[in-house]
This record gives structure tokens, C-alpha cells and sequence, in this order.
């Protein structure tokens, strides 16, 4: 598991990183999503010892981080954001050079090669040059690389940028494998269909800061965001929408046809509202609902699209 | 294409340091070229007098007198040394020729016999004692004629004679222009080619596979030493085939003393690699590390002896030549290739190399951390 206690760091006046803390279980999924320069990347890189904290105390399977860096590392993975691959070198020999940087005995590094190869499904191209291959088939080496050394946790940073379907799909897979086996996992992307397929739990951070933290639900709770009722109506009268609001007063008005009601609970709400509009004598014309979803509880706790 | 141009562009100008190099450059080369070939200025009285080395064997008044007289003319600063260190120092190369006035001068002046001058030099300055020849010779024509009027009984200018004695290189078979063009040429390139291995340093880091071995549990400093490493090898290989090639090709007797061949190999490689992490720790870019690089190479190589040998070169820059690699690489070559030297005798040039090397290292370290080092 990984333990972070009030971490900081500061660049110059610009302070990345603000006190932040947040614990992700064993054999989780953690969700780290935030807009850009909103901190993720310098927590990342905390996280992966490439940077100090300026203060505040970071455990990985209850090792204090900066005391036990080494044996930190080897615990760790890595999936950088960039293609970081010898694009002249082949799969497995990047594969053989990137796991051999852990000390691996020859013999385990190359049977670890080839199930990390056969893993992310590029086992019978591995003695192609890097350069050959796809974009998709780079961010799967990207990956095998860094669970070569078997890491118990492992980081991974936005890792299906510029990727074909095929191809994350076979990146989610084998996420999906690595957490079932027992691996804890920081993911980082701007994908949010990624985040609710992929996450057990998520954290917010905007401007250094954790907005917010905890499943899908949570956050929902957290951000107040409710599920959206969407009636299409025959155009409905000013006596017709004041007894709708008489009885449901969270109900507002997009167009003189349209009803749109904000629900607490959206099988009650919804049967309150059809008996309204039935008794009214109105035409239903279509009904839709939107369920809170991580768009907007994002939108919602950072004022900000993803993608901003 | 008007966009990628426009992105080109944008790169290199927002690059402010690639650009002051950019055209920082040229200027340099420029003003380094007019000066070793024309000096400051206009004023050809600027130049500094040619140190002659003079051994009086006969002391005499007369040998005395000749002396103090060539010391007076503006062309020589004269320095009076003895026969065995005047002989050391043209064979060692620390002086290009000395002047011997043998003993017999003035007895040969009194019973009119030709005058016993003799001029050590190495064949290696031969340009510099064909410079110096005529000037001498007149300047010894013009004292031996005015020291008539104290001394009656000295010879006519005409019966005045010059001996040449070539310490080094008179029965050597090896031929001089080649082993310049060897050892300085093979420095110059190595230069180059390590300089780009190691801003191989600043690749890795603008395609982030330099954070990614951070990532792992090897040290900066490994990754510096590693990359300081292959530049190590790839120079020691290529200095040794340059070596094999001449011998092959041009026939220089590169067996004339292997072990010290080898020494010198690694010397060289050493201070040339840590030359080349040096560049690449000090530049933020590739852009930098490109233009610093072809900057200071030029400048060590123009000084040092790879582009304009040693011999044509002024005293001033003679002096400056020695905080180049390529001088004592050179100079360290010469002494196998061209002066005999035992290994003795090349040990100073050997371990300023090492030094240089080492001094090259302990700076790139500092600045590897400080500039390359700067990820995130």
C-alpha cells in the first residue's frame, strides 16, 4: 500500500504540490485526476523518487520512502508518460535492458521478458526494432518495461495517450490483470471513461490541492452533483409549469416544452413528476436521465474541464 | 510546411544562449585566425623577440661580446645555458634550436679561419629555423663586422660560416608532415565525435528515457559515469584505428614503442571522453551543447596544433596552446612518432592528460546534477 502524509513541493513562488495526503490499498486502482499543472505529475515524480518532497513523509509498503529509497524503487513501477523506449533497440532487448536495471538474476529477467512480452501481447514481435511499431504497440512496451522487475506497486502516467482501440483495450486488460494478481496501481489520465472503468477510488487535486477523494459515489455526495430528469413535453402552459413547480420545486424550465428536474431520489421523482404532468393532461414526448457522472463532479470541484 | 517553419523557428530564437553561440561563433574563429596569422593590430613591432638558446663554449670577450650584442637586436631575447641543457631542451622539443658558439671562436677570429658557429635545432621546426636562419646569419654577419672595430683581427663577413645540426629527425624515416597530420587530425575528429555521444546525455533527456533510468535504482552519477564510459571506448578505438589505418596506408611505425602508443591512447581518450561529458553537462540543450561544442573544438584545436601546427604559431599562442587537450595529446604523439622519448620522459604529458581528464570530470559532475538534471 502506499501512504502519503502532507506532502509539498515548491518550485520557486509556484507551489506544485500542497500539502496533500491520500492512502491507495493494496490491490487498488487509484484514480489521480486533476487538470494540467494542477500537480499530479510532481506527485508522480515524488512518488518515483525523481523528485524530494519539500516536506511531508511518503510510505510504500510502510517503508519510509526517503530512508529506504533502494529498496523503495525496486518495489516500484513505472510507466512514464513519454514513449521512454530505445526506439533502434527491439522489444525485448529494450524489455531485457529496462528490467536489468533492478539487478534481476539472467535467467529470472528473461523469463520475466517473455511473460511481460506475452502479457501486453507482443511476444511474437520481439525482435522487431521499437522503431516499427505503432504507436499503441510502444505504449505496450512502455509498460512491459516497467512490470518486468515485478513491482508490488506500480505508477502509471496517462498510459493511452495517442493510443488505437485495440491497443487500450489490451493496456486495460492488463491493468485489470495486474490488480487482480495483487498490484497496487496510481493511474493518471485525462480520460474519464478510463477512470470509472478502470478506478476503485479517485482523487481530485487542482492547484496542489486534493478537492476531493474516494469512490465514484463519494464524490458525487461530496459535489452535490444530483441525477437530471429530462421530460420533452407538448408545450406546456404558465398554469400547467406553476403547478409542476407547486409540487416539485427542483424543477426548472429549459424551454416552454421541456422539463428538467434535479432528483434526489430518481425513481420517486420521476413517478411524482409523471403523475403531475398526467393530471395536467400534457403529452409526454420523450424522457431521459442523466446520472452524476465524473465529467461533472469534476467539472463541478474544479471549475475546470479535464482537457483545460 | 509554413507551420513546421514557423515551429523551427520559434525553437531557435526562444533558444537565446544557441543563439548568442550561434553567431558568437564565427566571430571567434575569425578573430582567433587573424591573430595567429597577423597579430593585433597593425603595429609589427608588437611582436614579442624569438627566445634563442646560447651555449658559449669558447667564453671569451669576444664570444661575451657577440652575446651581449645579439641580446641587444629587437628579433632575439637571448638565454645562456649550457651545452647538455640547450641539447636536452631542442631534443625534448621545449626549444626549437640553440646557438653554439664553439670554443676556438675567438682563436679563429684572430687567425682568420672560418668561425665556429653551430645551430642545434629539430627537424620538426624546420619552418621556424628557416625563419629564424636569415636572421641570424645576418645578424651574426652584421656583429662580426662591427666587432671588427674593436677586435682588428676578425674574419671577413665573407669567410662566415653557419653549421646546421638537427638533433631529432635527421635519420628518421618518418615522415613529419604525416605524423602531424595524424595526431592532430585524429584529436580534432575525436573531439567531435565524442562530443556528440555525449549529448547523447541531452537526447535521453528531451526523449525521457534519462528520467526513466532515474526511476531505477542506479545513481546520477552511474548514469554520467556509463555514458562517460562508451565515449571512453569509442575514443580509444578510434584513436587506435586512425594509428593502425596511418600504418597500414601511410606506413608510420606505430611499433616503435607500443606500450607507450597505448598509454598515450588512453590518456588521450580519457581527457578527450571527459571532455565530451564536460560539454554535455554544461549545456541545457542540444542545441547548446552542439554549438558550445563546435566552439570550443575549433578553438582547442586552432590553439593546440590539430589545425595550424605548433611551429606557425606565435609565441603568445604557443603559451596559450597548453590548456588544450589537443597540444599535449600532440605533443605526447610527437615524442613516440618523432622524438624517441622513453616513457619517462612522457609521463608529464601523460598525467597533465589524466589531470585535465580528471578536472573535466569532477566539473561535469557538479554541472551534470545542477543542469541535466533538471526534469521537472
Amino acid at each position: 500500500m502506499i501512504r502519503i502524509e502532507e506532502i509539498s513541493k515548491s518550485f520557486g513562488d509556484n507551489k506544485a504540490v500542497d500539502s496533500i495526503s491520500f492512502e491507495v490499498n493494496t490491490g487498488e486502482i487509484f484514480g489521480f485526476l486533476g487538470p494540467n499543472g494542477a500537480g499530479k505529475s510532481t506527485t508522480l515524480n515524488i512518488l518515483s523518487t525523481l523528485l524530494k518532497p519539500d516536506k511531508g513523509r511518503i510510505f510504500i509498503n510502510d517503508q519510509d520512502l526517503q530512508e529506504h529509497k533502494r529498496a523503495c524503487q525496486l518495489q516500484i513501477g513505472v510507466v512514464p508518460q513519454e514513449i521512454s523506449l530505445y526506439a533502434d533497440l527491439s522489444a525485448l532487448d529494450n524489455v531485457l535492458f529496462w528490467g536489468g536495471l533492478y539487478g534481476m538474476p539472467k535467467a529470472r529477467l528473461k523469463e520475466r521478458a517473455m511473460q511481460a512480452l506475452e502479457m501486453v501481447g507482443l511476444a511474437d514481435r520481439k525482435k522487431d526494432s521499437i522503431k516499427t511499431y505503432s504507436g499503441g504497440m510502444k505504449r505496450r512496451i512502455n509498460l512491459a518495461c516497467s512490470i518486468l522487475h515485478d513491482p508490488s506497486i506500480l505508477l502509471l502516467d496517462e498510459p493511452t495517450v495517442g493510443v488505437d482501440i485495440q491497443s487500450r483495450n489490451h493496456i486495460f486488460e492488463v491493468i485489470e490483470k495486474l490488480r487482480d494478481d495483487g498490484m497496487t496501481i496510481i493511474y493518471t489520465t485525462h480520460y474519464l471513461d478510463e477512470v470509472e472503468r478502470l478506478c476503485d477510488n479517485i482523487a481530485i487535486i487542482d492547484g496542489g490541492k486534493i478537492k476531493a477523494q474516494g469512490d465514484l459515489e463519494t464524490l458525487g455526495k461530496i459535489s452535490k452533483i444530483k441525477d437530471v430528469l429530462t421530460v420533452q413535453t407538448d408545450t406546456l402552459s404558465e398554469q400547467v409549469r406553476n403547478a409542476i413547480r407547486d409540487s416539485l420545486p427542483s424543477c426548472s424550465f429549459s424551454s416552454p416544452a421541456t422539463i428538467e428536474l434535479e432528483c434526489t431520489n430518481i425513481a420517486d421523482d420521476t413517478c411524482r413528476l409523471m403523475d403531475v404532468v398526467r393530471e395536467s393532461g400534457v403529452r409526454i414526448q420523450s424522457i431521459d436521465t442523466r446520472k452524476a457522472d465524473l465529467e461533472s463532479i469534476f467539472l463541478k470541484l474544479t471549475g475546470k474541464n479535464l482537457r483545460d | 510546411m509554413l507551420r513546421l517553419f514557423k515551429k523551427d523557428q520559434i525553437l531557435f530564437w526562444s533558444d537565446k544562449q544557441a543563439v548568442a553561440l550561434s553567431f558568437l561563433l564565427p566571430i571567434v574563429l575569425i578573430s582567433l585566425f587573424a591573430f595567429t596569422f597577423g597579430g593585433f593590430g597593425n603595429n609589427s613591432n608588437s611582436s614579442e623577440p624569438t627566445e634563442l638558446l646560447v651555449v658559449d663554449l669558447d667564453q671569451t670577450p669576444f664570444s661575451e661580446s657577440l652575446i651581449t650584442a645579439l641580446d641587444t637586436a629587437a628579433y632575439f631575447k637571448v638565454i645562456k645555458v649550457g651545452f647538455d641543457p640547450a641539447n636536452e631542451k631542442v631534443s625534448t622539443g621545449d626549444a626549437p634550436f640553440a646557438l653554439v658558439l664553439h670554443k676556438g671562436l675567438n682563436d679563429s677570429s684572430i687567425q682568420k679561419k672560418p668561425l665556429p658557429f653551430e645551430l642545434l635545432y629539430d627537424l620538426a621546426k624546420g619552418m621556424e629555423v628557416r625563419m629564424v636562419r636569415p636572421v641570424l646569419t645576418g645578424h651574426l654577419t652584421q656583429l662580426t663586422n662591427s666587432s671588427s672595430q674593436e677586435i682588428p683581427t676578425v674574419r671577413p663577413p665573407e669567410k662566415f660560416r653557419l653549421e646546421l645540426t638537427s638533433l631529432v629527425g635527421e635519420t628518421k624515416e618518418a615522415n613529419l608532415g604525416l605524423i602531424q597530420a595524424v595526431c592532430g587530425t585524429a584529436i580534432l575528429m575525436l573531439l567531435f565525435s565524442v562530443s556528440g555521444l555525449g549529448a547523447s546525455i541531452l537526447e535521453e533527456k528531451e526523449n525521457g528515457t534519462l528520467s526513466r533510468l532515474l526511476y531505477s535504482p542506479i545513481s546520477a552519477n552511474t548514469v554520467l559515469f556509463a555514458k562517460m564510459l562508451s565515449t571512453f571506448s569509442l575514443a580509444f578505438i578510434q584513436l587506435s584505428i586512425m594509428f593502425i589505418f596511418s600504418w597500414l596506408v601511410f606506413g608510420l611505425d606505430i611499433f616503435i614503442n607500443l606500450p607507450a602508443l597505448i598509454l598515450m591512447i588512453t590518456c588521450t581518450a580519457f581527457a578527450v571522453s571527459s571532455f565530451g561529458i564536460f560539454l554535455a553537462s554544461i549545456a541545457k540543450t542540444r542545441a547548446q551543447a552542439q554549438s558550445l561544442s563546435t566552439l570550443i573544438i575549433l578553438i582547442m584545436s586552432s590553439i593546440g596544433g590539430s589545425i595550424i601546427p605548433m611551429f606557425a604559431m606565435p609565441a603568445i599562442m604557443k603559451k596559450v596552446a597548453v590548456i588544450s587537450v589537443n597540444y599535449w595529446g600532440i605533443q605526447g604523439f610527437f615524442d613516440i612518432f618523432w622524438r624517441d622519448l622513453g616513457m619517462v620522459e612522457m609521463l608529464p604529458k601523460m598525467l597533465i592528460l589524466l589531470g585535465m581528464g580528471a578536472v573535466m570530470t569532477l566539473i561535469s559532475l557538479r554541472f551534470f546534477n545542477k543542469n541535466v538534471l533538471k526534469l521537472v
